[in-house]
């Protein structure tokens, strides 16, 4: 569902992503862990279109994000780590704007809002502005905006940063719903507690490369340690 | 189009929910007109009435002080109060008496210290044929002694006039033997044309104001302002076209501008013609504007606004936040508004060629719509080029929303000078590190201040040739080194300090062989529509002509090597080398060609300049080498140099203002070609 083949991205001099080549395959969540500076955030964005790769690619599904970067965006639903909600929009005018932006319109994307609503338990605050909501409140605006158009695959850019753990706990319960639901589900994180209860698969970065892949079990059979903060510490540079 | 509108009307309803913009957009202009004229007139009025109510207190001095002081008896409003050292009388005194006995001084120590508002001094004999003067002493920085002088000056001519009529009755003459000639003046316009005449002083000013203001708010909080949210990431990671976000934006910012402008007119109108401000007796206008004038100003308002809408768009979201963007344009803003100022200037005329210049075209268009003096066609070509112009400003606008380094601000590299500076002298640089543009841009705007305000200073110190030596050396080639060094920035990269090869070379050479005589003819073009001062041939002549050769090599290290050195490591190093990561080669060499020929604060060697920058900055962006840059610039001064010192070179010409024989032309643009062919073969300097 996604791929990312031999994806490298430059800043003048500096190489962020070096030949990054992984796949995310529909019903699978896959986790991207790195220490700060890795790589995690500009590969998501390539992914997300948001940059443009130096050389190599991303496929989600048919669409290359060089060729189709607009197929790419139907596809994919991507949360940043800033939320991106409008302040001054409630709750349901974000969904319904970013719906529109999908080009659904009418009945079809009403019936949607509500739908999305109903499943995020958005209904006691979706008339409410977002600049008046908690975080965790912001945090279910956000990942609704996110699936209006029900993407294919999901990105998720440390999606429960700042929350507690009742809120992230919704968000974990999302994630694992989705991938039943077949969705390819890429996330990035610092969160090792949350890879090791949601990942099916984990690639660590470093310095922009991947230098390890694998189930969480496989990564620690792998370098040889009892956990998987031990396994991230013997895999990445200090 | 869909995506367009359903940004359009998000922004629309999130604008509206913001207390800040509804009360610049409605709530300033629908009470700002009436509340001020009126609280001002009621000020005004209250003023004048305190004013009237006070007494001022007034000496007269001299001779004939009586005849005065009994005109001034029955005046309530005046308290007539003694000078020390004054006669009773005064009568027999004489001005040299009473400067010598000091009474002038204290009358003057009064009015200063506040004891009395004015004093008449008078001398003469106003009784014979001679004249009386009479010297009115007051301090005209005081409200109160301006008054008091009014008023002494209404009873001395008045009495005057008394005393001439005396005079003309005792001859056995008529009053009118003194007035051979009367003259009354008969103005034919008609209130309302008086009105669109004074409207068109000040209205045009306040529309571009208004307008301006209108777009400013809106435009740089959904560009500056949803960048920093992060809402523009997520926005950006919708299908929809990053074209269609900018339209939405840039529609409904114009939309927002076009409603505070038209709502600033209405509010002023209703407040005139409501009688809400009285305007004083004397002033006969009929504020009003005809319906049809009415249609074009709304016509003229469109363009305006959404040319301010797409340069504030295009700039706010090139910036990092929002206080960088209100920072960046508040200066545009003061710049913008200059040519608005156009309409108030005496003998300015709508011409064709003032039609087409941003705003000054609308300001003055504005104008004579007021007096009703507008043409159709003139018009249309304000209108036309003002569409034009905010077209291009929405392509500006537009290009910058999709691009990543404006997006993320080039990348997740330590770029700010603020965290870069500590790194200091001699401290670990990143490998290929250059500057941002927006930083350079400050270097630049402070080496630029630099200059203009130290470069008199040094003149006056050291001479004009010395000045100009220490101005390029420390005002500019140390500030564009100093900053790439200081802030830990690769120096080779920045400043392309690479040894370009020799066919690099030969390139560059031949560039700059074609190069010169375009210059030249530009020149001699741009002098046909904007003559150069004759003076200012002389001058330039004089400066770089030498009598000998020792004073001609002097003259190519003061006016040739020194400018090559210090102009190429600002221009073409510093500011060039910051903008090869954040922008297209094309969009790089024009702002740097633009910018080097701003810089030189010359107007009627612009079209010159820019095109000598233009190639000096190609060459460089192609061979990354600045030293055929300095090379080239060195050459051209230097021919400057040798055409204004060789007798036989001077008859050959090359000052600009004489047309170049049409043959180099062909010959240069050959040169020029083989030129670009060399170095498009070429590899960049540093490059296997």
């Amino acid at each position: 569902m996604i791929s990312f083949r031999e994806l490298t991205k430059r800043f003048g001099a500096h190489e962020a992503v070096s030949s990054l080549t992984f796949d995310v395959r529909p019903g699978e969540i896959y986790a991207l862990l790195g220490p700060n500076g890795a790589g995690k955030t500009t590969a998501l964005r390539c992914l997300a279109t948001l940059m443009r790769p130096s050389s190599g690619t991303v496929v989600v599904g048919d669409a290359d994000v060089m060729s189709d970067p607009r197929g790419v965006r139907r596809r994919v639903g991507f949360l940043s780590t800033s939320m991106g909600l409008y302040e001054r929009l409630t709750a349901r005018e974000q969904i319904e704007y970013f719906g529109r932006l999908q080009e659904m319109d009418g009945t079809v994307l009403i019936h949607r809002v509500e739908e999305l609503i109903d499943r995020f338990g958005i209904g006691p605050f979706a008339d409410r502005y977002c600049g008046r909501l908690s975080t965790g409140q912001r945090q279910r605006v956000a990942i609704a905006r996110a699936v209006v158009q029900d993407p294919e695959a999901l990105v998720l850019d440390e999606p429960t940063n700042g929350l507690d753990v009742v809120s992230g706990q919704g968000i974990y319960a999302f994630m694992q719903e989705s991938r039943s639901r077949g969705k390819a589900i890429l996330f990035a994180t610092h969160n090792l507690a949350e890879v090791e209860l949601l990942a099916d698969r984990v690639g660590i970065l470093d310095g922009g490369r991947l230098v390890a892949e694998g189930t969480v079990s496989g990564l620690l059979e792998y370098t040889g340690t009892p956990n998987l903060t031990r396994a991230f510490l013997s895999l990445v540079r200090h | 189009m869909r995506s367009v509108w359903a940004v359009a009307r998000k922004e629309v309803r999130e604008t509206l929910r913001d207390w800040r913009t509804l009360a610049m957009m409605i709530g300033v202009p629908i009470l700002l007109y009436p509340v001020l004229l009126v609280a001002s007139q009621q000020l005004a009025l209250f003023g004048m009435r305190r004013a009237e109510a006070e007494v001022v207190r007034i000496a007269v001095i001299g001779a004939a002080a009586d005849s005065v002081l009994l005109r001034l008896a029955g005046d309530d409003r005046i308290e007539v109060v003694g000078v020390p050292g004054a006669p009773p009388d005064g009568a027999a005194a004489g001005s040299a008496w009473l400067a010598a006995a000091g009474v002038v001084d204290a009358a003057a120590a009064g009015i200063r210290a506040g004891s009395l508002e004015a004093v008449v001094v008078l001398e003469g004999n106003p009784s014979d044929s001679g004249t009386l003067s009479a010297v009115l002493l007051f301090d005209d920085t005081s409200d109160r002694s301006r008054r008091a002088r009014t008023m002494l000056r209404e009873t001395l001519d008045g009495w005057g006039e008394e005393m001439f009529a005396a005079r003309l009755l005792a001859q056995g003459l008529p009053a009118t033997f003194a007035r051979p000639l009367a003259v009354a003046d008969s103005s034919l316009a008609r209130p309302d044309e008086r009105g669109g005449y004074v409207l068109g002083r000040f209205l045009p000013m306040l529309l571009v104001t208004i307008t301006l203001l209108g777009a400013f708010y809106p435009a740089v909080d959904l560009a500056a302002g949803e960048k920093e949210r992060g809402t523009l990431e997520t926005l950006l990671t919708s299908p929809a076209p990053a074209f269609s976000i900018v339209l939405g934006k840039f529609v409904t910012v114009s939309a927002i501008a076009l409603v505070a402008a038209a709502l600033n007119m209405g509010s002023m109108f209703l407040t005139f013609r409501t009688g809400l401000f009285q305007l004083p007796a004397e002033m006969v206008l009929d504020i009003s504007i005809p319906p049809t004038a009415l249609v074009w100003i709304f016509a003229l308002l469109v363009p305006l606004a959404a040319l301010f809408a797409a340069v504030f768009l295009g700039i706010a979201v090139r910036s990092a936040s929002f206080k960088e963007a209100q920072n960046t344009l508040s200066p545009l803003m003061l710049l913008v508004l200059l040519p608005a100022l156009l309409p108030i200037l005496p003998g300015t005329e709508l011409t064709p060629a003032l039609a087409i210049v941003p705003i000054a075209g609308p300001a003055l268009l504005f104008r004579e719509l007021m007096s009703a003096n507008a043409g159709v066609g003139m018009g249309l070509l304000v209108i036309g080029s003002t569409a034009v112009y905010a077209l291009g400003a929405l392509w500006f606008a537009a290009d910058a929303f999709g691009r990543e380094t404006i997006l993320f601000g080039g990348g997740d590299l330590e770029s700010e000078p603020g965290s870069r500076v500590l790194r200091g002298f001699g401290g670990p640089r990143r490998r290929g590190q250059t500057p941002r543009p927006v930083h350079a841009l400050i270097v630049l705007g402070v080496v630029a201040a630099l200059n203009l305000f130290g470069a008199p200073f040094l003149g006056a110190a050291l001479g004009l040739e010395r000045a100009l030596l220490a101005s390029q050396w420390l005002l500019m080639l140390l500030p564009a080194v100093g900053f790439v060094l200081l802030f830990g920035y690769d120096p080779i990269e920045t400043l392309s300090l690479r040894r370009p090869s020799a066919r690099q070379l030969g390139g560059a050479l031949l560039m700059i062989a074609g190069g010169t005589p375009v210059a030249w003819f530009l020149a001699w073009l741009q002098s046909q529509l904007l003559p150069i001062p004759e003076e200012l041939v002389e001058a330039l002549t004089r400066l770089v002509s030498a009598d000998s050769f020792g004073r001609m090599v002097w003259l190519v290290f003061v006016a040739a090597i020194t400018p090559a050195l210090a102009e190429e490591f600002l221009f073409r190093g510093m500011l060039l080398g910051s903008t090869r990561n954040a922008m297209s080669p094309a969009r790089a060499i024009l702002l740097n060609a633009g910018i080097f020929a701003i810089f030189h604060l010359s107007i009627v060697r612009l079209l010159p300049t820019a095109w000598l920058g233009l190639l000096l900055a190609w060459v460089v962006w192609r061979t990354r080498s600045i030293w055929t840059s300095v090379t080239m610039h060195a050459l051209n001064n230097s021919l400057v140099v040798v055409l204004a010192s060789l007798p036989a070179a001077q008859d050959w010409g090359g000052d600009g203002t004489e047309a170049p024989p049409l043959i180099l032309l062909p010959l240069a643009v050959l040169l020029l070609g083989w030129g670009v062919r060399i170095l498009q073969e070429e590899k960049p300097a540093g490059e296997a």
